[in-house]
């Protein structure tokens, strides 16, 4: 069969000149539009200069939050760190910072941390555990804040921070407290294995003061952990396994005394046994005080 | 079509593009950078990130720790920070919130003789 192999030769030549002018045109344009986004994403993206909490990186948001936590410990004030939580645009910021709570304990952060991202987290309408064990009363030892009820919304966010707060009272710190040593006997169960380390810290008033560090060392090793994490045995209480032959020293890392030469011991019974220590906070709740301006 | 003619058509469309390429790339769809750093920051928020950081030097004593968190908010850190120190000042600011940047500017080791009411250890 005997056709002209060029289909467009049976349109006219005006017609071919229009078709490939516009594939001309259409060509240039994919051409100049993949180059304007490789140069738009690639070679220079729009950088903004000037942004807020919320455009920070996970690990900068961490941070951040860690801040307030730790000014709210500081200055009580309350408007202020909402106001800074705000500006992160968080979905959820309670269960952000309870989160970075649970971070903090699993990972065994000190004992100051810990407590201030507890308390924030009260503050924000928290209840749990480790909320209970950390900040166990908002307005005593800590800060003194008001905790809005549960899902209470936070302020509105504002654009910036307003660096002219109105006045408030600043709130001392929290004083580092000082333990004694109150009492040190053997532990035996009879007819059970013993061998552990059972400690109980009161405050100065002799009630159990749960989230209290503990750090145990001994040759080639050391442990930290809290009180508070067994309930059923009261919040001031902690416990911890001793291997035979290992010595073993305590010490409460707030400032405690350093307690040596704790292991294994056996009891009249034959069993292994431990060690009872209870420990006493010698600095009564600071009292937030205004400072009179 | 000349030769003139295709180059024409090929410039006009690459032209149209490579305009259209910029809008979309810079207004409809620009990169979004989630991770952003403190030094980012507007310059509001990253005063309220000192003062942050002075707080929390004042709970925790970490003077390693707040000079590195001054070095995530500008290249040049401590002397930002005395920057924005005068500055509140100036602004009338809250007086704790000097104390506390006052605080942590003098034990970076700087020194503005405009620091030193604020500096007294009774202050805050």
């Amino acid at each position: 069969m005997a056709t002209d192999a060029r289909p467009d030769s049976h349109f006219p030549a005006g017609a071919r000149r229009e078709w490939r002018a516009w594939s001309l045109l259409l060509t240039g344009l994919l051409l100049g539009l993949a180059a304007g986004l490789a140069y738009a994403w690639l070679a220079a993206p729009v950088v903004y200069l000037a942004t807020s909490p919320a455009w920070l990186g996970p690990d900068e948001r961490a941070e951040y939050i860690y801040l307030v936590s730790r000014s709210y410990g500081v200055d009580g004030d309350w408007p202020r760190a909402a106001r800074r939580l705000a500006a992160l645009e968080a979905p959820d910021t309670a269960q952000t910072v309870t989160a970075l709570l649970e971070q903090a304990i699993r990972a065994q952060r000190p004992p100051d941390e810990v407590r201030s991202l507890a308390v924030l987290a009260r503050a924000l309408g928290v209840e749990n555990t480790a909320v209970a064990l950390f900040a166990p009363e908002p307005d005593s030892s800590f800060l003194a804040a008001p905790t809005p009820p549960p899902g209470a919304a936070l302020p509105p966010p504002t654009a910036v921070p307003d660096p002219a707060l109105p006045t408030r009272m600043p709130i001392s710190p929290t004083e580092q407290p000082i333990y004694r040593l109150l009492e040190r006997e053997p532990l035996c169960t009879p007819g059970q294995d013993a061998a552990r380390l059972e400690l109980v810290v009161l405050d100065a008033r002799l009630n159990p003061l749960p989230g209290v560090a503990i750090e145990v060392t001994w040759e080639g090793g050391a442990d930290r952990f809290f009180t508070g994490f067994k309930p059923a045995q009261g919040s001031g209480y902690a416990d911890f396994s001793m291997a035979p032959g290992v010595r073993y020293s305590l010490t409460l890392p707030d400032g405690g005394p350093l307690v040596d030469g704790l292991q294994v011991t056996t009891c009249a019974s034959g069993d292994a046994g431990g060690w009872r220590l209870i420990f006493q906070n010698l600095v009564f709740a600071a009292v937030p005080t205004p400072t009179g301006d | 079509m000349s030769k003139i003619h295709v180059a024409g058509w090929l410039v006009l469309g690459a032209a149209l593009g490579v305009g259209l390429g910029l809008f979309v790339g810079w207004v409809v769809w620009p990169v979004t950078f989630s991770d952003a750093t403190p030094d980012l920051l507007s310059d509001p928020y990253r005063r309220d990130y000192a003062l942050m950081t002075a707080t929390a030097y004042q709970a925790e004593g970490d003077l390693a720790a707040a000079r590195a968190r001054l070095g995530r908010l500008d290249a040049d850190g401590p002397q930002w920070l005395l920057s924005a120190t005068l500055d509140l000042i100036l602004a009338d600011g809250a007086e704790a919130d000097i104390r506390r940047l006052a605080r942590l500017a003098a034990d970076l080791g700087l020194s503005a003789p405009a620091l030193e009411p604020y500096l007294d250890s009774d202050g805050d």
